[in-house]
């Protein structure tokens, strides 16, 4: 891995570092092929609509819109697999090795160790939606103290994970269906047709309008958060996503005298937190 | 009501009054394709009149879109045979079966559809049962017209590359013997529009959906969903809606390659090309999926997602709805909630102890 800063201080604010160029390209890789997909798949799905048609043309009609996509659609998988050779190595440098050095490589520590991995759903996460509910119907002022991943972040990455797994399977099936056909039931392809568009259809309803909220139009990013550019993230938004993480980060670096209090816990209506801190002029 | 008819008296009395200016402005030009001058008053856009069921009748004929179709080279009296003298009483409607002026050139005598007739009576779509028996509902049962319009020609220029429109270059050749440029273009149109079909798959499905897709019609004739509906759910028909002319449309599975179209049988008539056994020569024609397996006869190409016909599927699809609203909607809320709680960011029902 890159050696990185964890703190980077630029004209006075504090940045936080949080994803490595490869990810950053492994996610610009995958919105370019989704986006893609999406544009080039929906009109297909709702060839009824007035903007189906127009979008279609666009790629090329009928005779060449269907290439465009599996075109996408084999890049997008090409990057699936990458990913997981990426997971596999590192679990192996970060994990096994050390294991196998202190000679307690076995079942039960391997698993652990599987359990302990950054994107894994934890009790905590359970803990953390339970906190953001009582936040989100005013039970209490204390927004949600966050770790490194949250479960939002978890989330965003095992929807497109399972949806990857589903579209890109029966879109293999679409389209090799004589292959298919030879060991399969024709059935399977009417099954894949249903589930390659209708998964397709939570996973791009899932991005727009979800991950777009949590990314670009939520209050706190508008109009685009810049992690995924610059892997970065802002005090703000560090206090306001992840606080726990934040905190331990502060420590590590030995900045604990600047640590920002996390907002609705105490006695911020006085001193005030990052959120009231924008100036109010005339 | 009473202004209806007063309406309908007016416009007839409209027409009559357009039709006498027409007569009486027009002077009698003669068309080289028009022997009985009939387009002395067919040729104004404005000709209609109002019939006896109170139905509006557009009565002009526009002579360049004519002279493109198929029919150009047929006098209007060899299909419109009760008229004799104009101006003409009420025509009948056009049988298309008449025996027309035109002489079929490989037997010279005088060319009919009759033949087709013959087709039409022993395939799903003849009114008459196997018994000889007039079957229930055959006033449903499509005739010619049900299905067919006066086409026009799509020519389709092969030199070079497939693609509609009259190739010069092939016209050159045509030249090389024959010297008249109407009859080069006739000719070239009447050949090279039957290499291909006259329809696109989405023209087709939708002369078939006239009846395939009518709710009452279906329930009355105990056929179990709608065809073209179901069609259009798939790959075939959805690239038919963006006029894909390589997809199969009704007629590539529901007729026996290489026959009459009118030859339509059931799918449960064995020589039927739907037949259960004979499904999967239809997919696996050369032009479709040659290298496929057996097991492709298994596909439904018209997925009818009811929960009865087809409970597996109903219930798949069920699960992705399902799982799309269970996903988002509560996402959502918590969206919307968020947006709420930035407006009020140290808010509290419940004070902190």
């Amino acid at each position: 891995m890159e050696k990185q800063f964890t703190i980077k201080i630029k004209n006075g604010r504090k940045y936080f570092y949080r994803f490595s160029l490869n990810q950053r390209f492994q996610h610009i890789f995958l919105f370019s092929t989704v986006i893609t997909l999406v544009l080039t798949g929906m009109p297909l799905k709702f060839y009824d609509t007035r903007w189906a048609k127009p979008l279609y043309a666009i790629f090329g009609g009928i005779n060449y819109t269907p290439v465009v996509h599996k075109v996408a659609g084999v890049l997008l998988l090409m990057l699936f697999v990458y990913h997981i050779g990426y997971l596999i190595y590192n679990f192996t440098v970060d994990e096994v090795k050390p294991l196998k050095a202190a000679g307690r490589l076995n079942l039960p520590s391997l698993l652990q160790a599987i359990m302990r991995q950054p994107m894994m759903p934890q009790w905590r996460d359970a803990k953390e939606i339970l906190q953001l509910m009582k936040y989100l119907f005013f039970l209490t002022p204390e927004r949600v103290a966050g770790d490194k991943y949250t479960w939002k972040e978890k989330f965003d990455y095992w929807a497109p994970f399972w949806g990857i797994v589903i579209i890109g399977s029966s879109g293999l099936i679409r389209w090799q269906k004589e292959l298919f056909s030879h060991l399969f039931s024709g059935e399977l392809i009417n099954y894949a047709v249903i589930a390659h568009g209708d998964e397709a259809l939570l996973a791009a309803l899932f991005l727009f309008i979800w991950h777009f909220y949590n990314v670009h139009l939520s209050t706190m990013v508008f109009p685009m958060g810049t992690v995924f550019l610059t892997g970065y993230l802002s005090e703000e938004m560090m206090i306001h996503e992840h606080y726990g993480q934040y905190v331990e980060v502060m420590k590590q670096a030995g900045l604990e005298r600047e640590i920002q209090p996390l907002p609705g816990s105490g006695d911020q209506h006085r001193a005030r937190g990052p959120e009231t801190a924008a100036p109010v002029g005339y | 009501m009473a202004m209806r008819v007063k309406n309908r008296t007016l416009k007839r009395l409209g027409a009559f009054a357009i039709w006498l200016a027409l007569v009486l402005v027009a002077h009698s030009q003669a068309y080289a394709s028009d022997v009985g001058n009939c387009l002395l008053c067919h040729k104004y856009p404005g000709l209609s009149r109002i019939d006896e069921n109170g139905k509006y009748r557009l009565l002009y004929v526009s002579e360049e879109t004519f002279n493109r179709s198929i029919h150009a080279k047929v006098q209007c009296e060899g299909c419109h045979t009760d008229i004799k003298k104009i101006p003409h009483d009420p025509a009948k409607k056009v049988d298309c079966l008449t025996q027309c002026h035109i002489i079929e050139p490989t037997s010279e005598q005088k060319f009919s559809h009759k033949g087709v007739e013959e087709f039409l009576e022993h395939s799903v779509h003849g009114r008459y049962d196997k018994n000889g028996n007039l079957k229930k509902f055959a006033e449903d049962l499509p005739t010619c017209k049900d299905c067919h319009d006066n086409p026009m020609f799509r020519p389709l220029s092969f030199f070079k590359r497939v693609r509609p429109g009259i190739s010069d270059a092939a016209l050159g050749r045509c030249r090389v013997c024959h010297s008249k440029d109407e009859f080069i273009y006739r000719f070239y149109n009447h050949v090279t529009t039957r290499l291909h079909t006259t329809r696109n798959p989405k023209n087709i499905a939708e002369v078939c959906a006239r009846c395939h897709d009518n709710s009452e019609l279906i329930a009355r004739h105990g056929l179990s969903f709608k065809a073209v509906a179901t069609y259009t759910e798939t790959f075939h028909g959805k690239s038919a809606e963006y006029l894909s002319e390589r997809v199969p449309d009704c007629l590539n599975c529901h007729v026996k390659k290489g026959q009459s179209p009118h030859q339509m049988l059931s799918y449960k008539d064995p020589q039927s090309s739907t037949y259960k056994d004979n499904k999967l020569a239809v997919c696996l024609t050369e032009e479709c999926h040659p290298s496929a397996g057996a097991k492709l006869a298994d596909y439904n190409p018209h997925p009818n997602f009811d929960r009865k016909q087809n409970p597996r599927q109903f219930y798949f699809t069920a699960f992705f709805i399902l799982l799309t609203g269970g996903t988002l909607l509560p996402l959502m809320l918590v969206m919307f909630l968020d947006l709420l709680r930035t407006m009020f960011p140290h808010a509290s029902l419940l004070r902190k102890k």
